[in-house]
């Protein structure tokens, strides 16, 4: 008896002992960024604050006021905007096929939708100048369709900046929809069906309400890698869209105002962690309903 | 656009637009890339598609133009060395986050899964600050630091959830019968979680392969990466030498893609 219980305690002390220093574990992950990414974006913030002059915030001060600056900021916003929306707007009818039409394919279809991720953001970008090249085989169909009669400049503006960036982004948008309407029970629609609702009055008042998630969870998502982004507006629009991270890509070099770059910076941070609080938000909310 | 969304639902018309719309959407997900595969193999001087006549001459360029060469290699190695620190930062932590349910625990678990979500330029930017200003300044180091910040998030997130989706009783049992913590985690945990681990490191080497805001500060003469040499290349002449080291990495990240496959299978990959 005594040795059972003897024993018993061992296997308890043996369970137990590594729980009360496990939080070890954690020490050198936290550390590690702490040091090398905490700290230097807190001194990034510090850095984009004015010591010299009497007005701290002289730096934001430009950035929003200055026209230059402010087209630029504002630039960013809509950029971002619009590529959520069009990416949306492409992105949801697929996700819809892929879950009610696809069958056998949707796991295919899956990994097709993933699969771009395995090359670079410059070949797929590289891969546009092709496509749209005065010669190229874009003009050359529209041309044989006769749409028109001698090439058009499709490159270096905001169209072409648009279709890079919806192509990089927008399979993140479909699969963030995908499980969503996966969980959408389809006897709901049957039910609306059946009691009279049309076609398109169902898919608008109860498919589309029920992926509502999926659809924030995308927006958000795409929302802010848009907002990252800037190979496509470098190497698509030729100067015709300049947004915060282009600028700061840029000018990095060249400008001396080390202060202003940083300001910069941390706009672009502040609208990315704004994004994280609204998907914290809602998420959190979702789990005080059930 | 709004038509189709007005008419795909009713009907066999509505899903014969809806397949063919699908259809498209992937054609224009694969053409930019076809497009470059083709334009490799080119015999002629110039970038343009449709082209007459195939060869390898881009990729002897290739072989021949010693930057391309020696950021791949650079490259190649700085993915797979901040992958293995992110992999021994990541899993212990995954591991203690994996049991605490506690506030605390929410907080640091959305910390470390931070990085991933803010602006890699951001990121790169203070960094070079900071690391200048501790002496570390541009160079290998400073790469191996800034992609490992990325690395720890992909491997913190796939492991977390691995190791969620585990059931705590395994564990416990090993401990039972007698296993020391040790043990258990070398027998029971380990290879329970090992699917999150392996694909979290790919998702971490293959952002890290084509991460150029990261690199872009951090970038001296002799040692930089491949996008940031694809990226000057490209700002400087307009040939198809792009479109064959293009194709070379992509070939390389469907090595890796076939080999994680090989290993462990695709599922772990689409667990979050």
């Amino acid at each position: 008896m005594q040795i059972a219980l003897a024993h018993s305690d061992t296997i308890k002390r043996r369970a137990a002992m590594p729980r009360s220093r496990r939080w070890l574990l954690i020490v050198p992950a936290l550390a590690f960024l702490i040091i090398f990414f905490a700290l230097p974006l807190f001194q990034n913030a510090v850095r984009g604050l004015d010591q010299q002059s009497g007005n701290l915030f002289s730096n934001y001060a430009t950035l929003l006021t200055d026209d230059y600056y402010l087209k630029v900021v504002v630039e960013t916003l809509v950029v971002s905007f619009n590529t959520t929306v069009l990416t949306l707007l492409i992105g949801y009818p697929v996700a819809y096929y892929m879950v009610r039409r696809a069958g056998r394919m949707a796991l295919p279809m899956l990994f097709l939708l993933v699969a771009p991720l395995l090359t670079s953001i410059i070949m797929r970008t590289f891969g546009w100048r092709v496509l749209f090249a005065r010669r190229g085989i874009v003009n050359e169909f529209l041309d044989w369709i006769g749409l028109i009669d001698r090439p058009i400049n499709l490159l270096n503006g905001p169209f072409s900046v648009y279709v890079g960036q919806v192509h990089i982004l927008v399979p993140f948008m479909v699969l963030s929809i995908i499980p969503v309407l996966r969980a959408v029970d389809t006897r709901l629609e049957e039910s609306a069906r059946v009691l009279g609702a049309g076609a398109l009055s169902t898919f608008f008042r109860v498919t589309l309400p029920l992926s509502k998630d999926g659809i924030v969870t995308g927006v958000i998502l795409v929302f802010m890698l848009s907002t990252g982004s800037f190979i496509t507006q470098l190497l698509l629009g030729n100067g015709s869209i300049v947004t915060l991270p282009l600028l700061i890509f840029q000018q990095f070099s060249l400008t001396q105002n080390i202060g202003l770059a940083s300001a910069m910076g941390n706009v672009l941070l502040i609208i990315v962690l704004t994004c994280l609080f609204i998907q914290l938000r809602l998420t959190d909310d979702k789990r005080g309903a059930r | 656009m709004s038509t189709l969304l007005l008419r795909w639902h009713p009907g066999r018309w509505g899903w014969h637009l809806l397949t063919l719309y699908t259809a498209l959407f992937f054609v224009f997900v694969f053409a930019p890339i076809a497009v470059v595969v083709a334009v490799s193999f080119t015999a002629e001087q110039g970038v343009q598609f449709p082209f007459h006549g195939t060869s390898l001459q881009w990729y002897v360029r290739l072989w021949e133009y010693k930057p391309f060469v020696d950021s791949l290699l650079t490259s190649l190695y700085l993915a797979i060395a901040s992958a293995a620190a992110a992999i021994l930062l990541a899993v212990p932590a995954a591991l203690y986050l994996g049991r605490s349910t506690g506030a605390v625990a929410t907080v640091i678990a959305s910390f470390l899964l931070a990085p991933i979500a803010i602006p890699a330029l951001v990121v790169g930017m203070s960094l070079l600050y900071f690391l200048s200003a501790i002496g570390i300044g541009v160079s290998f180091t400073a790469l191996f630091i800034t992609h490992t910040i990325v690395s720890i998030s992909y491997v913190m997130r796939t492991t977390l959830s691995v190791y969620r989706s585990v059931s705590q009783s395994l564990g416990e049992a090993a401990a039972v019968l007698g296993a020391s913590s040790w043990r258990t985690f070398i027998h029971v945990t380990l290879p329970l979680i090992a699917p999150g681990i392996f694909a979290g490191s790919l998702f971490a080497i293959l952002v890290s392969l084509d991460n150029l805001a990261l690199s872009y500060f951090f970038g001296t003469a002799n040692v930089t990466t491949l996008p940031v040499v694809m990226l000057s290349y490209l700002q400087n002449q307009f040939d198809p030498a792009i479109a064959a080291i293009s194709t070379v990495q992509m070939a390389i990240s469907i090595a890796l893609l076939l080999i994680v496959e090989k290993t462990y299978g695709l599922r772990a990959l689409t667990t979050q």
